[in-house]
């Protein structure tokens, strides 16, 4: 693997903050943040919207290999140097099926949780604030791909 | 020569002769911890292992000297084994904290190593097309 793309949802303050932390932390597999919402994701993932990113977080290998939720979760923390070895240990599946749960609460919830961290008050005012802020590069430096 | 002198010499030829034992005993046995954590990599491996053994040393060595002149003062053969008997005492306890220590710091570079190629944890849940 060489390459672990993280479809994440950038009208969601609390996937960007993920995202932020997960770009700090010193990785074994390079990871590559991408908006699901964004033409490079459209375009490196034709059949992306199938998978339904809006719902909870995608992370898909450079060979096509997709996790889901719980599942992606996990795969972040195992692409991480410092956190593989949690990652192996949520892999049991009695931690699993709980990580799972609590992932899809979070995100079933994550724009209530977002409005809470930005102070606002309706989800347009949240996409209008996170709107303001710049987007950080979609991708690796050389990692763009053409929009056709 | 007193007791006091005496007490002193036979704590630090017991104390230098028990630091050498330990650090040559690491030394030997932690080594095929190393170059299994190094990936085979021998050199290196035998390069850390000499550093630890060094920093062994130099931790020892200096508990050993800053404790030569701390305890009861002896008067008689008595006192002087009593004495030395605690000095031992201190240094084998400080020995045996290095030593686990050491152990500690050998197997968190094994797993660190054996976690650098771990596979996957979960299977992919399904393949999607991916453009270039």
């Amino acid at each position: 693997m060489k390459k672990l793309y993280i479809l994440y949802d950038s009208e969601c303050e609390l996937c960007r903050r993920s995202r932020v932390w997960l770009g700090r932390q010193p990785a074994f597999v390079p990871l590559v943040f991408i908006p699901f919402q964004s033409a490079e994701a459209e375009c490196r993932f034709p059949a992306l919207k199938e998978l339904r990113p809006d719902e909870e977080i995608v992370v898909i290998d450079d060979a096509g290999a997709v996790w889901q939720g719980g599942a992606a979760w996990v795969m972040c923390l195992w692409a991480l140097q410092e956190y593989r070895e949690w990652s192996l240990r949520l892999a049991q599946p009695a931690l699993l099926s709980l990580a799972r749960r609590m992932c899809e609460v979070v995100s079933a919830n994550r724009y209530k949780l977002s409005r809470w961290l930005t102070k606002a008050k309706s989800n347009d005012e949240l996409r209008h604030k996170l709107a303001q802020i710049p987007t950080q590069p979609p991708c690796l430096p050389g990692g763009y791909c053409k929009t056709r | 020569m007193n007791y006091v002198v005496g007490t002193y010499i036979l704590y630090l030829v017991i104390s230098v002769a028990l630091t050498v034992w330990v650090a040559r005993t690491l030394h030997k046995n932690g080594r095929l911890f190393l170059v299994d954590a190094f990936h085979g990599n021998e050199p290196l491996a035998d390069s850390i292992n000499h550093l630890l053994v060094v920093g062994f040393y130099l931790v020892n060595s200096g508990y050993v000297s800053l404790a030569l002149k701390y305890g009861d003062k002896a008067a008689d053969l008595q006192q002087l084994l009593e004495a030395l008997s605690t000095k031992v005492g201190a240094v084998l306890l400080i020995l045996g904290v290095m030593h686990f220590f050491n152990l500690y710091v050998f197997s968190k570079m094994r797993k660190r190593a054996l976690l650098h190629g771990a596979p996957p944890p979960i299977p992919p849940q399904g393949y999607t097309p991916v453009a270039e």
